[in-house]
């Protein structure tokens, strides 16, 4: 592909347990203890009305605020695609419905509650909000949710459909979710279960300056070891990247899954983002973001490294998720290089 | 016209309320023999609701699949593992092939069957946490897939009802772009409590047998099934030796962007997404043969779909049915289920029958009632549209 053609993350956007809609934290993260913590969320009101706010849950509202606030910063309207992640969806209303079916009976439940229950709301309200009648998905495999999203625009891209892509992932909880996502062992020891929302914009034009390139990707479900190689060289061409973004978050069993990393690129900075953000089944979108918050500001910043010293990431910096030591996936994003592009 | 490589169908499995495998289905399609009927399976109060379940009882379905009694597993996963058997075994795939294997599912309510029964115990104690497990839609993928061996990727769309038309667009992309040489792709669901309240609530469930494009229809009887397609590289196909049993030349994905549960008047997003696919294709209207509608027998998407194929098909209007008035709605199954019924279509040459229509509607379609085709089957068109307005059609094409 010529670097012309290259698709690069045009602006990204979240609401999380940091500061929302800011990058803030790569100065001064917020920092969490305990067990559940809820995002802190915006002022709705600069991106919806007061009358929608009341009818949309807040996944629905925090979606609608990240990915309006992603297509205005990257001068979009209209994106040729809307491909969105979530886990479990808006568990608010799921758990509300369900809640009253199981205790009060089969009657008198509510179809809104029924409705935003269906993962695919999201992507139907953006395109409902935007009037984009283009491609419309949406994914759910647990914490690969968000991957799987950014998977299918990268296909979109590669076999020429679209020139625009805008990709999220968001998921909501509840005190109840919160507690089942520790009884699944969604969420582990030591690790605290947040939320998230994420949008990123993604285009092949030269509309605006560009936080990164995204190189490539590859998601492999149970690969050995060699599989784990081969795709690395295929991602990386040989050339090492500055560092590497992993999902270690201080759980042993968790971050086992990460050690063939330390031998498939030895001397490589391992970097984390789960410490800050939270573990949820949208937190890769995290990942993802702070690595294009990083590659746009050419530093990573010490909060993300383990010896807490800065990073300058001008070889790229590899992207790695792992969801129960069986779904992998892998991503390549670079910095835009100077006077290119 | 589409970019890069054909895409094949070698293999294909089907559960729903006319048939446990494609022969069952088939002879039921051949006879008018609908599989909508008073609730068996499915515990719940609101028994006046006839549905088409799945005539098997969980268990079963675990004993004709060898699974364990005590094993937790969903009824959507073990209905996607029987049409799954049925697929790999026509692609004859075995276990050491599916690490070249991707698998694409559709499935909305994953483990809800599940969960609405032992809510209770998941908020006040520890007995059912394994069942807590089986609740989120990935989940339910990685059962199916697991009980054949080791997918090399695995992923779960949900877009309503139109998850598995979805997942079959995504698997057909992974092989046109050389991403996959073979993707199994497809979708399962079970009738669940929550969602048969759900649909309640919208005041779109039919008290009587669901008659899609009738004037006097009056909604939806809910189905249930699973059915997967093998999508393969012609290279792959053959390499190994196996013959595809239809093609899949066209697909396309486009967002009606009016109403989370109501399509529009005009049916912008199916007019939007069928002619995406013919364009894909590289046919015109005149070269669609057949089309399984979305025909849900709602009063609002039967106008909207009416709406839409004339706006396209105009004067060149072929044969339209739905068979939703024989199997129910699968709901995030129908893109899947529906595309099996397209490929029996196209192999045995008759057309589905919309079985229970008298009335025709104002400006609407006016079904096929004759299983007889005018003229050989060549291109079918089936319609998948789901709530949110995620609208999405392929085009199924035999192989002479």
């Amino acid at each position: 592909m010529v670097q012309g053609n290259k698709v690069k993350i045009l602006s990204a956007k979240q609401i999380s347990i940091q500061n929302p809609l800011s990058e803030e934290w790569m100065e001064s993260p917020l920092e969490y203890s305990g067990s559940y913590v809820p995002a802190i969320d915006p002022e709705f009101r600069q991106f919806i009305s007061a009358g929608d706010a009341r009818r949309m849950g807040k996944l629905l509202k925090r979606a609608l605020a990240t990915s309006l606030s992603a297509l205005k910063d990257g001068g979009i309207e209209n994106p040729d695609a809307i491909i969105t992640g979530t886990g479990f969806g808006s568990v608010e209303n799921t758990e509300l419905f369900l809640d009253a079916m199981v205790r009060e009976g089969e009657q008198m439940l509510k179809p809104t509650q029924f409705m935003q229950s269906t993962h695919n709301t999201a992507s139907s309200l953006i395109g409902i909000h935007t009037h984009s009648h283009g491609y419309n998905s949406t994914y759910t495999q647990k914490g690969m949710s968000f991957d799987c999203a950014l998977y299918d625009a990268w296909l979109q891209f590669s076999l020429g459909k679209i020139k625009t892509a805008l990709v999220g992932s968001h998921d909501e909880m509840t005190p109840v979710f919160a507690g089942f996502m520790r009884k699944a062992d969604h969420v582990k020891a030591g690790e605290i279960c947040s939320e998230a929302a994420v949008s990123v914009l993604m285009g092949t034009g030269q509309e605006t300056p560009a936080y990164c390139t995204m190189d490539g990707m590859v998601i492999l479900n149970r690969p050995d070891e060699d599989e784990l190689a081969r795709a690395v060289l295929s991602l990386t061409d040989g050339n090492a990247p500055s560092a590497i973004m992993t999902g270690v978050s201080g759980n042993a069993e968790n971050d086992s899954w990460y050690s063939f990393l330390g031998r498939l690129l030895p001397e490589i900075p391992l970097l984390r983002y789960k410490h800050l953000f939270g573990v949820n089944f949208s937190s890769s979108a995290l990942g993802f973001y702070t690595v294009a918050c990083c590659l746009k500001k050419r530093l990573i910043p010490a909060c993300l490294t383990k010896d807490g010293n800065t990073i300058n990431p001008s070889g790229g910096i590899l992207l790695v998720n792992i969801v129960e030591d069986r779904h992998y996936s892998l991503s390549l994003l670079k910095p835009i290089l100077c006077g290119g592009l | 016209m589409a970019q890069g490589r054909s895409v094949l169908i070698t293999g294909c499995g089907i559960i729903c309320a006319i048939g446990n495998s494609k022969d069952e289905v088939l002879s039921s399609l051949m006879s008018n023999r609908t599989g909508i009927g008073p609730l068996k399976y499915l515990r719940t109060t609101h028994t006046e609701f006839p549905v088409g379940e799945v005539k098997m009882s969980d268990n079963d379905m675990e004993q004709a699949m060898g699974i364990e009694i005590g094993t937790p597993v969903t009824r959507t996963a073990l209905m996607g593992m029987i049409a799954m058997h049925e697929a790999l075994g026509e692609a004859g795939l075995g276990r050491e092939d599916l690490k070249k294997c991707s698998f694409v599912n559709g499935t909305t309510v994953g483990g809800m069957d599940k969960s609405e029964q032992f809510y209770t115990d998941f908020i006040d104690n520890d007995t059912r946490n394994e069942y807590i497990k089986t609740h989120d839609c990935g989940s339910c993928s990685e059962m199916i897939a697991d009980r054949f061996g080791r997918f090399r990727y695995i992923t779960t769309i949900s877009t309503a009802c139109s998850s598995a038309a979805n997942a079959v667009e995504l698997g057909a992309d992974m092989i046109r772009s050389g991403e996959a040489d073979i993707v199994v792709a497809g979708g399962s669901e079970c009738i669940t409590k929550f969602h048969l309240n759900g649909f309640n609530s919208l005041m779109i469930l039919d008290r009587g047998q669901c008659r899609p494009f009738d004037a006097e229809r009056a909604g939806l009887n809910l189905g249930e099934g699973a059915a997967y397609l093998v999508l393969e590289s012609a290279e792959s196909a053959a390499r190994r030796g196996v013959k595809p049993v239809a093609l899949l030349s066209g697909y396309g994905n486009a967002c009606d962007a009016f109403h989370q549960t109501a399509s529009s008047p005009d049916g912008e997003g199916a007019y939007l997404a069928m002619s995406k696919a013919l364009a894909d294709a590289g046919l015109k209207p005149e070269d669609i043969d057949y089309i399984n509608a979305h025909g849900t027998g709602t009063p609002n998407n039967d106008v909207s779909e009416s709406q839409a194929m004339k706006r396209l098909f105009g004067n060149a209007m072929p044969p339209v049915s739905s068979t939703k008035s024989l199997t129910g709605h699968t709901t995030s199954a129908s893109g899947s289920v529906e595309a099996v019924i397209c490929i029996l279509a196209l192999r045995h040459g008759f057309v589905p029958v919309n079985y229970a229509w008298a009335n025709p509607m104002d400006d609407g379609i006016v079904p096929n009632m004759e299983l007889n085709p005018q003229r050989k089957l060549h291109h079918i068109l089936c319609n998948s549209f789901g709530f949110g307005g995620n609208d999405s059609s392929v085009i199924l094409t035999a192989t002479d």
